[in-house]
């Protein structure tokens, strides 16, 4: 499933200026599928600057996400490695970014059970880390679904 | 939903006004309470060390002056501004209330209980205006040089503004004492002396009116009552016995304490606190002093000197012959008076203390209310609560991102530890079910969640996968 999903959606990056920047490259392949719209996008940025970096679920991961006001289209996600972290506020360094866009609030469960199954276990959290490519990212993703 | 009765409706939905005045009153006491221990230390040291006190000690006697003028209204508006704005109120009530304490030459009680919350309210307002608006990177900057020049305009008014208005107190109260003695009817005093007691203007009274017009009439008549007007210690010992017996939780418990160092220490401030949280107490001082005076006019009595500090045992020292039973009922008349009117007023206030927590369970249908969940199974069920958890809910602000991807790790370490039997969901905050036994929630979503869950176990979270705290609720659960 979420091998599927992220099929042409991962980004590389050596660096972005700023963690506004970092949700922004993120979401760029979902933008340009037409399975969100900039509406979204600054949700998801406002949801930081309102409530803080909650979005950082684990060290070194930040999974930026909204409700869905009409942003989002289709259920997607999307994914940022950035070869250089990047500081989300708190000083939380953020070398991955998972865009979730949600349709509703249940279509996109068995996603996010794959990606937790996948930040779960350190070993491959590891790897994702240091993956330098899309196609070794997908295999490790493939892996634990 | 049909069967909800209307009888919990009305008294849930009416009280919103007589919420919102309690809730000014509330205020009051909340920023006084959490700082009378402070006060009680600063009683005993006083008692004990001043030079008129128990033991005299000059050394240690040095502390008594600092720590009225400083640390008590320093706590004051420390706490008035950290209940408006959390931690960086408390720095901006702080340093509001040094610009008071500098700017005047009394103890600023009541100034610091305005500085603080005002503190608090400014810094507050200024964080709205510029949310959203910080470049990132630039937060801390910004975040300590607003507290830094917002506070620093704040000391310079506050410094400025703070000396005239004393000074015109002063004036006014000079002034007023000295057409109430011109009309001879001496009671009327205490409805100058009561209030400028607890403004702590009463060095200005006693020392600056009525002790020469007592010295002066003692030359002629051996005594004098105006040595007692403003120092009888009956009126405070009435208000601290009414708490003790009628006052709320702490205050309850404190006030015979405050008794001790007041009465029999003479340190009047001790009950100042009391009357600051309840204003209104001040009628029974007033009430209370009045009876008094009336008293001791009425038995021709007076003391032949200022009884300083103004104990029970001072107060028995300097009685000439002769006005022994004067001043005994002046005392004990006051006692009476003053606590007669302030077990009222507490009793009166009694209800709309009672709406405290009426106020938390009006909250709390609000939430029931907006999740359409029926309010007969409001009987809460704390007695599972950390026995037999059933249902641990994950909150976060769209209930589908960060909380999801939390319960589903969650979900997988208990089917790992073979944890069965748990019910683990997500939500949005404000869909939480009421019968969660434990929310998890992102830290930076506590404050937001705790409003609408006073009462509920929640577990607060800086990650939602790998947690030390999730981790300790899996052990928990386990064992």
């Amino acid at each position: 499933m979420l091998s599927k999903h992220l099929e042409s959606n991962v980004v590389f990056s050596k660096r972005v200026s700023s963690w506004e920047e970092a949700i922004k490259v993120a979401s760029e392949p979902l933008l340009n599928k037409d399975f969100i719209n900039q509406s979204y996008v600054r949700d998801m940025i406002e949801n930081v600057h309102k409530y803080g970096p909650y979005i950082v679920i684990m060290p070194g991961v930040a999974m930026p996400h909204a409700r869905n006001e009409g942003g989002v289209i289709k259920t997607g996600i999307s994914f940022l490695k950035l070869d250089t972290p990047v500081l989300f506020p708190e000083e939380k360094e953020v070398g991955i970014v998972i865009v979730l866009a949600a349709e509703d609030s249940s279509g996109h469960m068995d996603l996010l059970s794959d990606l937790s199954s996948l930040l779960i276990e350190e070993d491959i959290k590891y790897k994702l880390e240091n993956a330098q490519s899309e196609e070794e990212i997908i295999n490790l993703i493939k892996m634990v679904e | 939903m049909l069967t909800e009765t209307p009888v919990t409706q009305n008294s849930k939905s009416s009280p919103s006004i007589r919420a919102r005045i309690q809730a000014g009153g509330g205020f009051l006491t909340n920023m006084v309470l959490p700082n009378i221990g402070a006060f009680i230390a600063w009683g005993i040291l006083t008692a004990l060390f001043i030079p008129t006190g128990w033991i005299p000690n000059e050394t240690l006697g040095s502390m008594v002056g600092p720590s009225i003028t400083y640390l008590l209204p320093l706590l004051l508006a420390i706490t008035g501004g950290k209940m408006v704005a959390g931690q960086r109120g408390a720095v901006m009530g702080a340093i509001g209330a040094m610009g008071l304490i500098v700017g005047s030459d009394i103890p600023m009680f009541l100034g610091a209980m305005i500085i603080g919350p005002l503190g608090g309210l400014l810094i507050k307002k200024f964080d709205r205006l510029i949310e959203n608006k910080i470049p990132a990177g630039f937060e801390m900057v910004i975040n300590n040089f607003s507290i830094g020049i917002l506070g620093f305009l704040l000391m310079l008014v506050s410094f400025s503004f703070i000396g005239p208005v004393i000074e015109s107190a002063n004036q006014f109260v000079t002034s007023a004492i000295e057409a109430l003695v011109a009309t001879g009817f001496l009671p009327l005093l205490s409805l100058i002396n009561e209030p400028a007691k607890v403004l702590f203007l009463n060095n200005v009274i006693d020392q600056g009116i009525y002790y020469p017009l007592g010295m002066q009439q003692t030359l002629e008549a051996g005594k004098s009552i105006y040595f007692t007007v403003a120092s009888n210690p009956g009126p405070g010992l009435g208000l601290l016995l009414a708490f003790t017996f009628f006052g709320k939780k702490v205050s309850r418990r404190t006030a015979p304490g405050a008794i001790i160092i007041h009465f029999f220490g003479g340190i009047h401030e001790l009950y100042f606190p009391y009357v600051l949280m309840k204003p209104l107490t001040i009628l029974g001082m007033i009430a209370g002093g009045m009876s008094g005076i009336a008293t001791i006019q009425l038995f021709g009595a007076g003391l032949v000197a200022g009884p300083s500090p103004g104990s029970i045992f001072a107060y028995l020292a300097l009685t000439p012959n002769g006005s022994f039973t004067g001043i005994i009922l002046g005392v004990i008349v006051a006692t009476i008076v003053s606590f007669i009117v302030t077990s009222i007023i507490l009793k009166l206030d009694k209800k709309p203390e009672v709406e405290e927590e009426l106020t938390n369970s009006i909250e709390k249908s609000k939430a029931m209310k907006s999740e359409g969940k029926n309010i007969l199974n409001s009987s809460e069920d704390v007695s599972n609560q950390s026995s037999g958890v059933e249902k641990i809910s994950f909150a976060c602000d769209a209930g589908a991102g960060s909380s999801a991807m939390g319960a589903t790790t969650f979900r997988k370490k208990l089917q790992k530890e073979n944890i069965n039997g748990i019910e683990v969901k997500h939500y949005r905050i404000e869909d939480v079910p009421k019968d969660s036994d434990i929310i998890v929630v992102h830290k930076n979503l506590l404050d937001r969640t705790k409003m609408s869950f006073a009462d509920k176990k929640i577990i607060s979270i800086e990650n939602y996968i790998g947690d030390p705290k999730l981790e300790d609720l899996i052990n928990e659960l386990k064992g």
